[in-house]
């Protein structure tokens, strides 16, 4: 299942500006973009999982690289989900 | 008429230039012999354009407007916009006529890629073009393919896609323009899925040999039942075939594999018999 407005603001916040702004206020940037109650929740736990079921496996590489998580953390989170997200 | 002079392929882990510096000075001299040997051909070969293939990693097109293939027309294109790619130049010189000529001989055969006269090149391009370390840097055709995002076009059209560049190439009326391919990407690695980090070398090894000993129908099949299994950064074994079908699919010459789990990717390196 591709959630779209997740999948954008991913690709959005490649811009260095988007992402400055991400870190500084998540909440204000959060709210332009019509997203899932459980989305933002997702989003607000880190929750690798859960958000890989819905975005191209790059783009959530790139959006937690930009929310700051290091590719080791990230990397055991991943192997902890033991499912393939929904894209290939 | 124009010249094909050579067709190559590169890996372009972008940790290759993100940690650079945290790699061993051992794994740095063998990535740097294999760019560098596949430099030294590419640069014997001579050639004045490149039409280089590699996927968009989500730079220049999003689920809006997701072309299969793109074909670059511009005078000109921006470099990486990736931070850690900043040595990079930041505007590439294009060649627009054979860009175009490659589009106009495409769609009379009815393929309809997307064009663009102006794109960004990511590091699945310019990775591959700044380890080669050229003397000049030639112009580019760059096409992206999309590798990324599924549906992705068949192994059977990626043979055809390579077909029809060498006809392009063979039909440019510029005489004597010397034209080499570049496809940039895999081997086995797999990003942002649960498989993240491995590497799968005996997917790598059978895909070489598949390569060498050239034939496409065991090359499809081959691809075709073990690609996907491979990790999702695997799919960009597409632009590989597209350089061997353009190539005429004679086989290749291996100059450097080996599984660099520092940067998640099974790096291969190879030219083509033309």
């Amino acid at each position: 299942m591709t959630d779209y407005w997740l999948s954008k603001l991913f690709f959005d916040l490649q811009n260095p500006a988007a992402a400055a702004e991400y870190r500084a206020d998540r909440a204000k940037v959060l709210a332009r973009y019509p997203l899932a109650q459980e989305v933002l929740e997702a989003i607000d736990r880190d929750d690798v999982g859960f958000l890989g079921r819905r975005v191209n496996p790059y783009l959530l590489r790139y959006y937690f690289g930009t929310a700051g998580m290091s590719d080791a953390v990230f990397l055991a989170k991943l192997h902890q989900t033991g499912k393939e997200p929904a894209h290939g | 008429m124009a010249e094909f002079v050579g067709a190559f392929a590169a890996s372009h882990a972008p940790l290759i230039a993100r940690d650079w510096d945290k790699l061993s000075a051992e794994r740095r001299g063998q990535i740097s012999a294999a760019y560098g040997e596949l430099g030294r051909r590419m640069a014997a070969a001579g050639p004045e354009v490149i039409i280089e293939l590699s996927p968009d990693h989500w730079v220049n097109f999003f689920l809006d407007n997701l072309p299969s293939i793109c074909v670059g027309v511009g005078e000109s294109h921006d470099g990486p916009p990736e931070p850690f790619m900043k040595s990079f130049p930041r505007s590439v010189p294009g060649h627009p006529a054979l860009g175009r000529h490659i589009a106009e001989t495409a769609l009379a055969e009815d393929f309809e890629p997307s064009i663009s006269h102006h794109l960004k090149l990511d590091h699945g391009f310019c990775i591959p073009l700044e380890r080669m370390a050229l003397p000049t840097l030639p112009r580019l055709v760059p096409i992206t393919v999309n590798d990324l995002e599924p549906p992705m076009m068949s192994i059977r059209r990626c043979f055809a896609w390579g077909r029809l560049l060498a006809r392009a190439i063979a039909s440019y009326p510029e005489k004597d323009l010397r034209v080499a391919i570049l496809a940039t990407g895999g081997l086995s690695h797999s990003i942002g899925e649960s498989t993240m980090g491995a590497i799968d070398e005996a997917f790598d090894r059978d895909c070489i040999r598949a390569f060498a000993d050239g034939a496409e129908a065991p090359l499809t099949q081959f691809l075709e039942a073990h690609m996907a299994a491979a990790g999702n950064g695997t799919h960009e074994v597409r632009n590989w075939v597209i350089a061997h079908a353009a190539a005429g699919a004679r086989g290749f010459d291996l100059i450097d594999y080996r599984a660099v789990p520092e940067v998640y990717v099974g790096c291969g390196f190879a030219s083509w018999r033309m």
